[in-house]
């Protein structure tokens, strides 16, 4: 087997292993997740430092990232060659979208160092923007916000047409299919979410980018392959070409990373170590080894005056985001899930992966658009009209791979409090037109109900006078987990709205009845 | 008044009467009087699986509902995320043993299900039912997931407060129904019982049967009709139901209440939280529509 079969073969599996654990990011008939489906973020390096530096702590949740630290000091950047899910998907679909002009130029090589400085330099002083830069968040969030719910639209709808219209026959082929399409890859539950079209097209542009240059995400953008790229630059093993092979340059041809450059030296910044070079040089001169002292180690080659601009955007930047508004006044309806840290640092730890949006099994946890800033942009928020928090479900946390949603046990979790609802007594029916209902009283789960009722008499639509029992919400009791907003029978919006009132991260946000902190 | 004036109020007055259509109204008194009176047979033990058997008995055991190559529905509440000791959902020994004797009895088919209030997978794990399915080995025991497709819309021809509502297919179409609530505390219905349980085939915005709920779950049961109810009052929830949450709401009773009369089985059951039957609006409008017993002393009472 020659050795890009090898490097193939390590993709194609890591692949699997990436699908699997986004198929398994799901309850699966027990709280406690199985598998660490969160690992690919916390392998991540350049998360790690970007949550670090946003903690002013080492996150010990991203140890992992560490041993890929570790690996690109021997090796180079053999993860973007072997391992990195997303530039195995690239690879994958570089037949069909093949580069527009053959020419490797390279232009916008040094832009992934300069938004790598930008965007930890951010981190540091408060505009977390990792996460719309790093490609598994781009990666998962597309996956599980859009991709993976939109499949789930195409089989039902096959298997909806097929139950209904086609004969019996047909059904007993179909049938057993969409059991076993249930059973194994299709998500349990139709999933819907907010910036599902946003989601997958930013995750469209990485491929699009496809057309300009093979890998261009990786080669000019990855804050993840810059990350490594400076540990590659002191890297032990690296590519060695002949000078004086003659004039075929089909490994600069070959090369995906565009790493290759007139002299036929390898850069190490760039290469990914996919080995197609070894295979495809008519004359065997390329190898990859230890012993290649020799090589000189090149140059980032950044342009001193971009990279501190980059340096002053990054510090200035984060100093307007306590100008606006909603430093004074937040969105009222941004409710966070369950263990969220406090606003700041939970924005500063979040990455925007997706993982909590796609384990929610009350489908509640949505993408945030702009009601926490553009630094709060695909930040999860539970929008309970939608979905609600499942009252003994702790997996959202489980599966945050920073710690910006802290992982809570059962016990934490039934005394957390999201929020706390609010009634709209012009539309609650038993309140504005005196018809019985109480939908939200049968649903509150905590053990004594936070939603209680009491009995009035009222004028119904006939002019009669009817007794109802009319909800109200005890505030000590609330958690905010929005199944009465959910449940509402109401048509359009809910009679009852959850508000980040009272949440348990924020002794500012306190209601009334609770103690404040002063 | 003139002739004129004085003939047409006449021919209005007299058209009036012979265009009206006759009617008379048959009280619910008088059509539950030419019935027999309903059996209703309740008991206790802490052996479930026996106490299933014993319940039956009276009423001619199993094999009197489930005949040899039926299709069977056992419709069980388990709606909540909350397990057996909580008592919002039917206990699993009791769904496992009424399954059980109802493969004994040759059922083709068995199917279990519910569509849920929490999320589904959550409930029918926490519920333990699914593991009770699961332990009974038999392939013609199907234990499913209600699949959305299956909703068909049903009218609802002598409903009084509903007319359409929709249904699933597998309730529809079942040889034998056999309804297994759990009797809890309800703060809207009071109780829930077997009328409400059937709520579970429902499909769409079920929130809506909430508005004059008494009426709707009567109007329910027009078409829905179990062959039998069998309720389950092996631990009852007096307090913050029907999902409760707290081991101090829930009593236990060890009782079994079955009947084929669906308004018999509920109006019993009633009495076991020292309530009265008249008590419950479900109970009161499904018997107005004659469609079984709610008086005590009109029923055959039987401790099995």
């Amino acid at each position: 087997m020659k050795l890009r079969h090898w490097r193939r073969l390590s993709q194609i599996l890591c692949f699997v292993l990436f699908l699997f654990l986004f198929i398994k990011t799901d309850y699966s008939g027990s709280n406690e997740l199985p598998y660490a489906v969160n690992i690919l973020f916390r392998i991540d390096p350049f998360l790690a430092a970007s949550v670090s530096l946003a903690a002013k702590t080492l996150v010990s949740l991203m140890w992992p990232s560490l041993i890929f630290i570790g690996l690109t000091f021997i090796f180079g950047r053999f993860f973007c060659g072997w391992i990195c899910p997303m530039g195995s998907l690239l690879d994958g679909v570089h037949r069909f979208i093949p580069q527009a002009h053959a020419a490797n130029e390279n232009r916008f090589r040094s832009f992934k160092f300069y938004l790598l400085v930008f965007l930890l330099i951010g981190a540091l002083l408060g505009l977390p923007a990792a996460g719309y830069f790093d490609p598994f968040s781009i990666l998962v969030r597309g996956l599980a916000l859009s991709v993976y719910p939109a499949l789930n639209v195409l089989a039902t709808s096959f298997f909806t047409f097929t139950y209904q219209q086609m004969p019996e026959w047909i059904n007993m082929l179909t049938e057993p299919a969409y059991a076993f399409l249930k059973k194994t890859v299709l998500p349990f539950q139709q999933n819907h979410h907010d910036l599902a079209f946003v989601s997958f097209f930013i995750l469209l542009a990485i491929f699009i980018l496809e057309r300009l240059e093979r890998r261009f995400f990786c080669r000019s953008i990855c804050p993840v392959g810059a990350f490594y790229a400076i540990f590659a630059r002191f890297s032990l093993m690296r590519g060695k070409a002949g000078t004086k092979c003659g004039k075929c340059r089909n490994c600069m041809t070959v090369c995906r990373m565009g790493a290759i450059d007139e002299e036929r030296h390898i850069s190490p910044l760039d290469c990914n170590l996919c080995l197609d070079c070894v295979d495809m040089c008519p004359g065997n001169k390329i190898s990859f080894g230890f012993q290649q002292k020799n090589i000189p180690r090149p140059a980032f080659a950044l342009s001193r005056r971009t990279f501190l601009s980059s340096l002053a955007l990054g510090t200035a930047l984060p100093f307007f985001l306590d100008t606006r508004t909603m430093a004074k006044s937040p969105d009222p309806y941004l409710v966070r899930p369950p263990g969220a840290l406090p606003e700041k640092e939970f924005l500063g730890r979040c990455v925007r992966c997706g993982e909590c949006m796609k384990v929610c099994i009350g489908n509640g946890l949505q993408p945030t658009f702009l009601s926490a800033g553009i630094e709060g942009l695909f930040s999860p928020r539970l929008h309970a009209r939608t979905g609600y928090c499942e009252y003994n479900c702790t997996l959202c946390g489980q599966v945050c791979p920073t710690g910006a949603l802290s992982e809570l046990t059962l016990a934490q979790k039934h005394v957390t409090k999201i929020g706390n609802i609010i009634f709209d007594k012009n539309r609650c029916l038993p309140y504005a037109k005196g018809i019985p209902c109480i939908v939200c009283e049968e649903h509150c789960p905590t053990p004594d109900k936070a939603i209680q009722f009491r009995e009035a008499q009222m004028l119904n639509d006939k002019a009669e006078k009817v007794w109802v029992k009319q909800p109200y919400v005890v505030d000590e009791r609330c958690i905010g987990c929005g199944i009465c907003e959910a449940k509402c029978p109401l048509p359009g919006a809910s009679a009852v709205r959850v508000t980040s009132a009272g949440e348990s991260r924020n002794p500012q946000n306190s209601l009334p009845a609770q103690s404040l902190p002063y | 008044m003139d002739r004129r004036n004085f003939l047409k109020q006449v021919l209005l007055w007299s058209a009036g009467i012979s265009t009206s259509i006759p009617s008379f109204r048959i009280g619910s008194e008088l059509l539950a009087a030419e019935k027999e009176a309903p059996l209703v047979s309740h008991a206790t033990g802490k052996n479930y699986h026996e106490l299933v058997a014993r319940v039956l008995e009276p009423l001619g055991g199993i094999g009197k509902f489930v005949k040899s190559g039926d299709h069977v529905v056992i419709k069980p509440n388990m709606a909540w995320d909350r397990n057996p000791d909580q008592a919002a959902n039917t206990h699993p020994l009791v769904v496992k043993a009424l399954v059980e004797q109802s493969l004994d009895a040759g059922a083709k088919k068995i199917m279990v299900f519910d569509r849920t209030c929490n999320e589904q997978r959550r409930c029918y794990v926490n519920s333990g039912i699914q593991q009770a399915m699961e332990s009974i080995n038999d392939k013609r025991l199907a234990y499913y997931h209600p699949d959305k497709r299956k909703f068909v819309p049903v009218n609802i021809e002598r409903g009084k407060a509903v007319n359409r509502l929709e249904i699933y297919r597998d309730a529809l179409e079942a040889d034998t129904y056999i309804n297994v609530p759990v009797a809890k505390h309800h703060s809207l219905s009071k109780l829930t019982l077997g009328l409400k349980n059937s709520m579970g085939v429902l499909g769409g915005n079920r929130g809506n049967m909430h508005h004059n709920l008494g009426q709707k779950l009567a109007d329910l049961a027009t078409v829905i009709s179990p062959k039998l109810t069998l309720i389950d009052a092996t631990r009852i929830l007096l307090r913050n139901g029907p999902q409760g949450g707290k081991l101090e709401d829930v009593k236990i009773t060890d009782t079994l209440v079955a009947s084929a009369d669906p308004v018999a089985c509920d109006a019993y059951a009633t009495t076991l939280f020292d309530m009265q039957p008249d008590e419950i609006p479900s109970t009161v409008a499904a018997y107005k529509m004659g469609l079984g017993e709610m008086h005590l002393d009109r029923m055959q009472i039987l401790q099995a």
